[in-house]
């Protein structure tokens, strides 16, 4: 049931680069209203905050690496698009104050002023929490099953201790309960290190490590009930933070692809220009480079602050407009009707009636969708989904409609 | 943008892949009257998906083909081709083109042909599932549920329904052959059978239930009208026991969660 796909013998190895150009950007799909904090061309030290939200001052975008400000970008209104930040050897990293970090209050001032808080996601809506938000439940992502993605084990791998501390300290932030989201295998952490941790075993196959199907399988996201969702390494890059009091800006990355001679892992900063990656390792030709997989990630040049893998396609030969019978016959009556299969029940893990759900969605039948838990979907969820229907239904286009329409309506 | 091939055209390959030892026992135990039948319903059926496709702009589709083997196997004998044409214009144009073509219709059109000749012309006999074309349903359903296209839940509900009204003796054997194939022409399809895996599971159910009802009570009923019937019924019911399957798990979700 494994495609064989080229380019997948990936050296064991993982490589340490640090590209000379990164790329500041806020979660995707969202662009908030952010102040800077340094000049164009002023030197900042590695984890020194760059700009910050302008309502809630704690909330920082901090350089990846230390180095110089080339280039900022922003939309109207002062909406943060892209910060390009040049890197220059010998500056050193930022050392926060963690003495405060055992109240709940100077936890999340820790943390946003680090920080960290780009890299947690959110549901319902997606993007970053709000600073004062209290989560419902916090599910911990120690499994991934995209295609290609890099085992979050092996990003732990030496940092167990780190990683337990920053489970004590997310579990901190909820009165609800801690979902640890692992393979089968021995616990990364237990009860000892946050009371109310509860394991969640995934299976090996995409999407059953999925965030958003776990959060509906295992506590929903509701307007008054939020959830979280962080990955492991970053979990472990928190413990570090409390215990060192720097924020690692670093992690693994898997670097793949058809555009590519070889797959290989690196651990690079966030934000890293995805041409220094791929660089002398593409094959001859065109190509374009993504951040995250091949069936949720986005045309980037820069490693959006959740992404975990790049990768880089060969792009489809267009052979130019089709012959008007072969598009009579193909093309018209859009969208095509979906048909109920295996293939689709699977592309939700079996977890909810994906037939009845998608007619819900492609019809814009909110209250069915709200009833099935839409709210704790985002469209990387339905990214499997779009891809087995052929690409055809653009559920993703639908899904964020339909949680904009929701979201407006119980702003209202 | 990289993409899956489960568009509807696939679906309708495998589904044609599926139902191909069927269709060679058929031919194989028939002879040539039985393919000029299925080569007369797929002309209908295309000459219909052409007008479809200039007057409103249909996309046609290859399952044409899987409707055509299913009239042709299961139409009353000796209707003559203007009957045949008459019931299979209103079933193909009724039952699936005004709906917006193969996908998007609520009733199989192969059904609501069938049905529309036996009510229309009850004085023509019914065709005989002979035994040997009946086993090649098996491989057809297998290959259906393995390729994902048929949905698994119905046949073996249908097949475990049949097996234990079949031991209590309350299924005769002479409905089997029929009733096997209809279940995999008609039945198992996976546009207008339920979409829940509970729904899957009832609708095959509520098929074999309908089937022994019919087989007990009706008196002078052929095999294959019965089974007919009960497909006709069946897959009307479908949305129905979609409901009953959704609220359940609706429930299930509040008990485990406390809200939707």
């Amino acid at each position: 049931m494994v495609p064989a796909y080229p380019a997948l013998d990936d050296a064991q190895d993982v490589e340490d680069i640090i590209t000379d150009e990164a790329g500041l950007r806020p979660p995707h799909g969202t662009a908030p209203r952010v102040s800077m904090v340094v000049e164009d061309g002023a030197f900042v030290a590695q984890g020194a905050p760059v700009a910050c939200h302008s309502t809630q001052t704690d909330i920082c975008f901090v350089a990846p690496m230390a180095g110089r400000v080339a280039r900022t970008e922003l939309l109207s209104g002062h909406r943060l698009s892209e910060i390009v930040l040049f890197h220059e050897g010998g500056g050193d990293s930022i050392t926060h104050d963690t003495t405060d970090a055992q109240t709940e209050a100077g936890l999340r001032r820790l943390m946003q002023r680090a920080g960290f808080w780009p890299r947690i996601g959110r549901r319902p809506f997606g993007g970053m929490p709000n600073a004062a938000e209290r989560p419902a439940a916090i599910f911990i992502l120690a499994a991934d099953t995209r295609p290609r993605a890099p085992d979050p084990r092996r990003a732990l791998e030496g940092h167990e201790d780190a990683f337990r501390r920053g489970c004590r300290a997310l579990s901190r932030l909820t009165e609800g309960r801690v979902l640890l989201c692992q393979a089968p295998g021995p616990a990364l952490a237990d009860t000892d290190d946050a009371p109310r941790l509860q394991v969640v075993i995934t299976g090996p196959r995409h999407p059953q490590a999925s965030a958003g199907l776990l959060v509906h399988a295992e506590y929903p996201a509701g307007i008054a009930t939020p959830v979280w969702d962080v990955n492991a390494e970053d979990v472990a890059a928190l413990g570090d933070l409390l215990h060192t009091g720097a924020l690692p800006q670093t992690r693994l990355v898997h670097v793949g692809g058809s555009a590519l001679k070889t797959g290989r892992m690196v651990r690079t900063q966030i934000g890293a220009d995805l041409r220094a990656l791929t660089f002398r390792h593409v094959r001859p030709g065109p190509h374009r480079l993504w951040s995250g997989s091949s069936l949720d990630g986005h045309a980037a040049r820069w490693l959006a602050p959740r992404h975990r893998q790049v990768t880089a396609f060969t792009p489809e030969a267009s052979d130019g407009a089709p012959h008007w019978l072969v598009a009579a016959l193909t093309r018209s009556a859009r969208p095509k009707p979906m048909i109920p299969t295996a293939a689709l029940d699977q592309a939700f893990a079996g977890r909810l009636p994906a037939a009845v759900f998608l007619r819900a969605l492609s019809a814009g039948d909110d209250e069915t969708a709200l009833k099935m838990g839409v709210l704790s979907l985002l469209e990387e969820d339905l990214a499997l989904a779009d891809y087995v229907l052929g690409a055809e239904a653009h559920l993703a286009v639908l899904l964020r409609g339909m949680l904009e329409r929701i979201k407006t309506e119980f702003a209202a | 943008m990289n993409r899956g091939l489960w568009t509807r055209e696939t679906v309708v390959v495998l589904l044609l892949a599926a139902y191909l030892p069927l269709a060679l026992f058929w031919l194989w135990f028939g002879g040539i009257n039985d393919l000029q039948r299925f080569a007369l319903a797929l002309l209908v059926i295309a000459v219909w998906q052409l007008v479809f496709l200039l007057a409103r702009a249909q996309p046609i589709s290859l399952s044409a083909a899987i409707t055509a083997l299913s009239i042709a196997m299961l139409a009353p004998e000796e209707l003559g081709a203007v009957r045949l044409i008459l019931g299979i214009s209103f079933g193909t144009v009724m039952g699936e083109l005004v709906f917006g073509g193969w996908g998007r219709n609520v009733v199989n059109p192969a059904t609501v042909t069938l049905a529309f000749l036996g009510f229309g012309f009850p004085a023509y006999a019914w065709p005989e599932i002979i035994v040997p074309v009946a086993w090649a349903a098996i491989p057809a359903a297998v290959i259906g549920v393995m390729a994902g296209v048929m949905p698994a839940g119905l046949v073996l509900g249908a097949t475990i329904g049949a097996a234990v009204s079949f031991g209590f003796d309350v299924l005769p054997a002479t409905v089997l052959p029929a009733a096997g194939v209809v279940l995999v022409l008609l039945v198992a399809d996976p546009v207008t059978s339920a979409s829940t895996a509970l729904g899957r599971w009832l609708n095959g159910l509520l098929f074999i239930a309908l089937v022994v009802l019919f087989a007990t009570g009706w008196q002078g009923a052929a095999p294959v009208q019965i089974a007919v019937a009960a497909a006709l019924l069946a897959s009307l019911a479908a949305a129905l026991l979609d409901e009953l399957a959704l609220a359940h798990w609706y429930a299930q979700r509040r008990r485990r969660h406390g809200r939707y």
